[in-house]
């Protein structure tokens, strides 16, 4: 069992927010952000995607940044949910200055790289973007526009590099390398990883129906969310109230294929399974569990005998909140972090949009927003591309404070 | 018990250099170029060809030296599988990108992007060998192997895991050396841009070993008194003296904008001690820093420094070491520092 790490501030930008007082309203009138294409400049309009709804020109702007500089959206989105959650967290200079910065993206810059990538091969008109491409530039710049921080590193797990950005600032923190940091993902739909899911056959023409027997593929998204992590001693002394408990982690492979799960859900399972030992709770202590769920016939299929293998005939409320932000990509785990943290101050589970038809061998998600008992431990789910599958275990912060 | 020592069972490597094999330490391959690719070992011995043929070189390259790593080390299923890499697939990517920016959105082909992410290479050794234990990927441009390093190094001290492979992979194609020589970090000046892919077996059991990971430290943006502090912390943690230290190897690769932050850190922090380099012999590229690591495990191993590691050898020749610092940097911006100590 590993030591609780204490939520001290959330951020979150996405198709159904540009904040977490957005995203909530959201979630509770079962608001969807997805539609379509506006702001990606792709030929595939047939795919409904959920875009965070603002310009590059318009963050920028609620940025205060130059407008010449060099930015990409990735790293745009990522300072404006960062903001959110250092405002929250109430860090001063010198609390970044002590602070680890662990974000997570795989597509990076690759808006600018995709628009480029001629000028780069042919002229060289545009060589300050080529810097921008790779993941650890992308983690630089949205924590540079803070101050100082002693430590940054970049995660990239596909799916899950958000989920693990977040087990890794845990990690060092109990670890007793920092008292705070910073953890989560940032990521923007690119034509490249569109063309990619297409490509791949993955992408719904209508919208996504998680965990529904027609489902037909995931609609993309894209944004970002941080969470602002701190051990109990930190929090003792900045005399902070804590959102939420990160209780536990596990990260596994599912080794078994590059972009299929195994057909029994080894590594969604066995994920699970860890987080929950790591946290020292037993599967009735789970009253809610954010899937995955990205509307794949594959991933919803190997999720579900995942969670009944695991739960047995006793499955707590199950949602996927994708049909609300799209697959938000690499941003998934800590975007629905930020919605697990909400559905447990909040007290209300956040809903299945758009399923109605049973699936085979299939799990029943959840419907209805208001919880039988309250929603104290959750379990969040991310997996990526090559079996990259992690989940996170958040509590409600009420457990702790009456130790 | 004391986990301070991170026992080094076994490396493997496929870079500009004979691969698979120490034989660098002997005969170098000198090159006059600015750009080299890797010498590829045969395959055959390591890959089942119809396999190989789906493979890009990366894929082929990391699969190897990971699959000859962990068969030396004699653990066929470390705790974990922790990989860096700086710029990823590239191939894949490339030939994505090419496609998209030159021919639309309409042809392009899912293997490639399936095997685009970064987190390709790590998966693909752990379905490959079966391994469902943590798995992760560090992308973080030339500090790549450093983070995927330190995590492994954390976990072992916080008794989180008790083996690991390590590794860091970055292939260099011709466009992808083109772009690092317009931004001025690869290949300028009198410096080979290389390839690298360099896998390690790290364990807490200390039979057949030679060297150990005694302590790392990872700094960003740190100022002169930083460092020096940092460099004080990692001496604390491996309880040593700076008269420990054998020599300091860095990372001068001869281009004079990447080797400047080592310059300052030798004359502020090293001024006594031997410099070591080794990047005129692998190349520079994201994933050097992994290679640098192995050329430190090999002097170990051997009892030796090669005489072309010596940056120069105004404090004369060494014995053989007995302790290796190894500093690392990306952009000026974030400061590695790996001891590692003879066993």
């Amino acid at each position: 069992m590993g030591q609780p790490i204490f939520i001290t501030g959330a951020g979150i930008i996405s198709a159904i927010g540009l904040n977490k007082q957005e995203v909530l309203s959201s979630l509770l009138a079962g608001k969807s952000g997805i539609a379509d294409v506006r702001y990606l400049n792709t030929v595939h309009r047939e795919f409904p995607v959920g875009e965070v709804k603002l310009t590059d020109e318009q963050m920028i702007q609620m940025l205060d940044i130059k407008p010449d500089a060099v930015t990409t959206r990735t790293s745009l989105m990522g300072m404006l949910a960062m903001k959110e959650a250092l405002n929250e967290a109430n860090l001063t200079c010198e609390d970044i200055h002590r602070a680890a910065f662990v974000s997570g993206t795989t597509v990076g810059g690759m808006d600018k790289i995709e628009q480029y990538y001629l000028d780069f091969v042919n002229n060289d008109n545009k060589n300050d973007y080529i810097a921008v491409h790779d993941c650890g530039t992308c983690s630089e710049m949205i924590c540079d526009y803070f101050g100082d921080f002693a430590f940054v590193t970049s995660v990239s797990t596909a799916c899950s590099s958000a989920a693990n950005a977040i087990i890794r600032g845990a990690a060092m923190i109990r670890a007793g390398l920092f008292d705070i940091a910073v953890v989560g993902g940032s990521e923007c739909i690119t034509k490249f990883h569109l063309n990619g899911f297409n490509s791949l056959k993955i992408l719904d023409t209508g919208l996504c129906r998680p965990f529904d027997e027609t489902r037909s593929g995931l609609n993309l998204g894209e944004g970002a969310a941080y969470l602002v992590l701190e051990s109990d001693d930190s929090v003792r002394r900045r005399n902070v109230k804590p959102l939420s408990v990160l209780a536990g982690y596990g990260n596994v492979c599912d080794a078994y294929h590059q972009t299929a799960s195994s057909p029994e859900g080894e590594g969604p399972y066995r994920a699970m399974r860890e987080a929950l030992e790591d946290a020292g709770l037993n599967v009735s202590n789970i009253d809610y569990v954010n899937a995955h769920g990205t509307a794949t016939p594959n991933n919803d299929l190997t999720e579900s005998m995942a969670l009944k293998r695991l739960f047995s005939d006793k499955i707590p409320p199950v949602s996927s909140t994708k049909a609300f932000t799209g697959h938000t990509t690499s941003a998934t785990g800590s975007i629905e972090a930020v919605i697990c943290i909400l559905a447990i101050r909040n007290q209300f589970l956040p809903v299945n949009l758009n399923w109605k038809n049973q699936m085979e061998n299939g799990i029943t998600p959840v419907t209805g927003m208001h919880p039988e008992k309250p929603v104290t431990n959750v379990l969040c789910n991310s997996f990526g591309f090559g079996g990259n599958d992690s989940s996170l275990l958040l509590s409600s912060s009420d457990n702790y404070e009456k130790e | 018990m004391k986990r301070n020592s991170f026992y080094i069972k076994s490396t493997a490597q496929i870079s500009i250099q004979q691969p698979l094999c120490d034989d660098w330490m002997e005969n170098p391959v000198w090159y006059d170029s600015n750009y080299v690719r890797s010498v590829e070992p045969d395959y055959k011995q390591y890959i089942l060809p119809l396999e190989a043929r789906r493979m890009t070189r990366i894929m082929k390259r990391s699969l190897t030296t990971s699959n000859v790593a962990i068969k030396k080390s004699g653990l066929t299923l470390p705790d974990a599988i922790i990989t860096g890499t700086g710029w990823g697939c590239m191939d894949n990517t490339e030939q994505f990108l090419d496609t998209l920016c030159n021919e639309g959105e309409q042809l392009l082909k899912p293997t490639l992007f399936m095997q685009s992410t970064h987190n390709t290479i790590s998966s693909h050794i752990a379905i490959n060998t079966h391994n469902n234990g943590y798995n992760i990927t560090y992308s973080h441009r030339g500090t790549s192997f450093d983070m995927a390093l330190f995590d492994a190094y954390l976990q072992y001290k916080s008794g989180k895991l008790d083996s690991a492979l390590v590794g860091s992979h970055d292939e260099v194609t011709p466009t992808s050396f083109s772009f690092l020589k317009k931004m001025g970090l690869v290949g300028c000046d009198d410096e080979i841009c290389g390839e690298a892919s360099a896998s390690v077996v790290l364990s807490s059991r200390t039979s057949d070993t030679h060297s150990a990971v005694a302590a790392i430290r990872i700094v960003y943006k740190p100022s002169a008194s930083e460092i020096h502090s940092a460099v004080n912390q990692l001496l604390a943690d491996a309880e040593m003296r700076m008269d420990d230290i054998s020599a300091v190897m860095v990372g001068i690769s001869g281009n004079k904008n990447t080797d400047k932050p080592y310059h300052d850190i030798v004359d502020n922090c090293f001024k006594d001690k031997t410099i070591l380099h080794y990047k005129h012999v692998f190349g520079e590229c994201f994933s050097a820093s992994a290679l640098g690591f192995y050329a430190a495990d090999c002097c170990l191993k051997y009892g030796y420094v090669p005489d072309f590691l010596y940056v120069d050898k105004s404090h004369g020749m060494i014995g053989p070491p007995k302790n290796l610092l190894l500093v690392n940097h990306s952009d000026g911006k974030i400061f590695s520092f790996v001891l590692l100590r003879y066993y």
